[in-house]
């Protein structure tokens, strides 16, 4: 049988058992092992295990749980209520303030959490009643939270870069670097917006007074002291010392990718034993349970899913899809338009994790032979997958918002995120036209 | 999408470490008692293999030490952490899925459907279960260890990767044993 009539069929049987709702990792897995049995020899079963622990077994995945672990210590404490209410006292004078404030408490929290979800929560927990309670419309409210916690995969230090970095044996220095001023950019746009917006509902919230003489929550002046902006700072000035402590750690050399997830959990477990005396084991055992949790079903999803590439490649399929892919002879940015809509498409359904792994092996080769470059690709491909979480249907920060503020509707949260959705398409666009938003950090630092 | 691991993460309710299995039969408490005994081994592993890292940093910074050994101390860690807590995940039913067609089937034919996955998704463990052990006897007969300086024995990571791997099995088989007792709270 020919690659391309086995690869549909494998593409026919990864779908059907997707779709029946069976985990992602044991549909993989299952597919894989059907196709070996059926196509390659048996003594390539024996190796299965083998490979995935040998996948497994690489320190820089195996960093994942430990940033993970960093991400609960933060979000199941009061730290980002802190950090919201500081950031709040500092940048309420801006136009649409407060909006802005939770972009940046998004951004902040997702560079020292590390999850998209996580970051949602965690700001949204105290920002979106927050928002309400000052006026803003609730899907305005819902969408920046699920946009800013979009942030969480992009900002160093992200789960969906380590996995890229394995996939396409990129150095995972030079994507966290990579992935600074585009995160900043797209930050700027969304306060942009924000503060556009605000604007907007402010106009008519006055419209509304003088038509109707009722007033409104958004039209009302909130006031700190100067106290009380000081009083706010010290509770968040340690998170951002760990911040650019991991930080200054991996890129002065002085820890590894996997050393730095270690330490930094370490030292997120110190700050908040010591900030918010959560040292006891019932106050931390939650927390180590919930990375457990998480981290176990990630892991589970990336070793089945390298097995699934391995298949993929024994069978021939992800060589022949390549070569294909190639000679179709599409123009440079034809074929960058075409896998950011099959990207996109692959998001309204799966996780990142499992899209990297599955469409890397057939993806890269041609990217490389258009000449693109790898790392930049990188930031690109995430902040497409960063449009899944938030795209309906089944986008997962959709879902985290409905979750913490149940009387939403999911439609004036899906109206909320849309004109985010389109903000992050015109963030890759800038990013297209000028690529060195990308690539300059790295160069600049020179991480090989 | 099924998003239930991270949405029981953050949501306002906590979640038990291991749910208790009200009505279930002995190898519903089996697993019950095996999964609260390796949550536990597993949070201190997840803590150790943290400190042992950061150690490796220190080590190497003020005392100028060969930190060749961390690293695979930490990997042995999280390997076992992660495949021991797999059923653990299981009786949370916290492995994703995609449930688009929840919305579109029968009750009935969603209990079919769930059962099926089941069915499956436990006859690949049972064989990666299966695979792991042909893996670890092999190591423990020929003496495999890893290529490092300190080349600790394989069969260590094998094993946890086989017993992780059983136990999910197990777990699996339970459940399918309980769709089969109570059909109707399954749905």
């Amino acid at each position: 049988m020919s690659p391309t009539t086995i690869g549909i069929l494998f593409a026919v049987a990864t779908l059907l058992l997707m779709v029946s709702g069976m985990p992602i990792a044991f549909a993989l897995g299952s597919v894989a092992v059907l196709f070996i049995i059926i196509f390659l020899p048996a003594s390539l079963l024996d190796t299965v295990t083998q490979n995935v622990y040998e996948e497994m077994s690489a320190i820089t995945l195996l960093s994942i749980p430990l940033f993970i672990l960093k991400g609960a210590a933060l979000g199941k404490s009061p730290a980002a209520k802190d950090l919201y209410s500081s950031l709040n006292a500092w940048m309420h004078r801006v136009p649409g303030g407060l909006g802005i404030v939770n972009v940046f408490a998004c951004a902040l929290f997702a560079a020292m959490a590390g999850s998209s979800p996580a970051t949602c929560s965690a700001i949204g927990t105290a920002g979106i009643p927050e928002m309400r309670r000052r006026g803003y419309s609730p899907g305005f409210a819902a969408g920046i939270i699920a946009a800013g916690g979009t942030l969480g995969i992009l900002l160093p230090p992200s789960i969906t870069m380590i996995l890229y970095s394995v996939a396409a044996r990129v150095s995972l220095g030079q994507l966290f670097l990579a992935s600074i001023i585009p995160g900043l950019l797209l930050v700027a746009l969304f306060s942009i917006y924000v503060g556009w917006r605000y604007k907007r509902e402010y106009a008519a919230a006055l419209a509304h007074v003088q038509s109707t003489g009722e007033s409104s929550p958004i039209l009302a002046e909130e006031e700190f002291s100067f106290k009380e902006k000081l009083r706010a700072l010290p509770r968040v000035v340690p998170f951002l010392v760990l911040l650019l402590g991991v930080m200054f750690a991996l890129y002065g050399g002085y820890a590894s990718p996997s050393e730095t997830a270690g330490l930094g959990a370490v030292l997120a477990f110190i700050l908040i034993a010591v900030v918010y005396r959560m040292w006891r084991f019932r106050q931390v055992s939650p927390i180590l349970a919930a990375t457990l949790r998480e981290s176990t079903m990630l892991m589970f999803i990336i070793g089945m899913s390298l097995m699934y590439a391995q298949a993929m490649s024994h069978l021939n399929i992800s060589q022949s899809a390549a070569q294909w892919i190639v000679g179709l002879h599409l123009s440079k940015w034809v074929l960058l338009g075409s896998l950011v809509v099959m990207i996109m498409v692959l998001g309204f359904f799966l996780p990142p994790v499992s899209i990297i792994l599955m469409t890397a092996p057939i993806i890269l080769e041609p990217l490389r032979a258009a000449d693109f470059d790898l790392v930049w690709f990188g930031v690109i491909m995430t902040i497409v997958m960063e449009t899944g979480l938030i795209h309906p249907p089944v986008g997962l920060n959709i879902f985290v918002i409905k979750n913490i503020a149940p009387d939403i509707s999911l439609s004036e949260i899906v109206r909320g995120v849309m004109p985010f959705i389109a903000l992050m398409l015109i963030g890759i666009l800038l990013l297209c036209f000028f690529p060195q938003l990308v690539l300059w950090l790295p160069s600049f630092f020179a991480i090989k | 999408m099924s998003h239930s691991v991270e949405l029981s993460e953050i949501g306002p309710v906590e979640k038990a470490a291991v749910p208790l299995p009200e009505g279930g039969i002995w190898l519903d408490w089996l697993l019950y008692g095996l999964n609260r005994a390796i949550v536990v081994a597993s949070m201190l592993a997840l803590a150790a293999a943290s400190i042992v890292l950061t150690y490796s940093v220190i080590a190497r910074k003020f005392f100028g030490a060969a930190t060749d050994w961390e690293d695979e101390v930490a990997v042995f860690l999280l390997v076992g952490a992660t495949f021991l807590c797999g059923a653990m995940v299981q009786a949370h039913r916290g492995h994703i899925g995609i449930q688009v067609l929840q919305g579109f089937l029968s009750p009935a034919a969603n209990r079919l459907r769930l059962f099926l996955c089941d069915v499956v998704s436990c006859a690949f463990c049972g064989f990666f279960a299966w695979k792991s052990w042909t893996l670890c006897h092999e190591a423990i007969v020929e003496g495999h260890r890893t290529s490092s300086t300190l080349g600790p024995p394989l069969w260590i990571p094998y094993s946890l990767m086989t017993a992780g791997m059983a136990l999910l099995t197990l777990q699996y088989l339970a459940q399918l044993l309980d769709w089969l007792r109570r059909p109707a709270q399954a749905s």
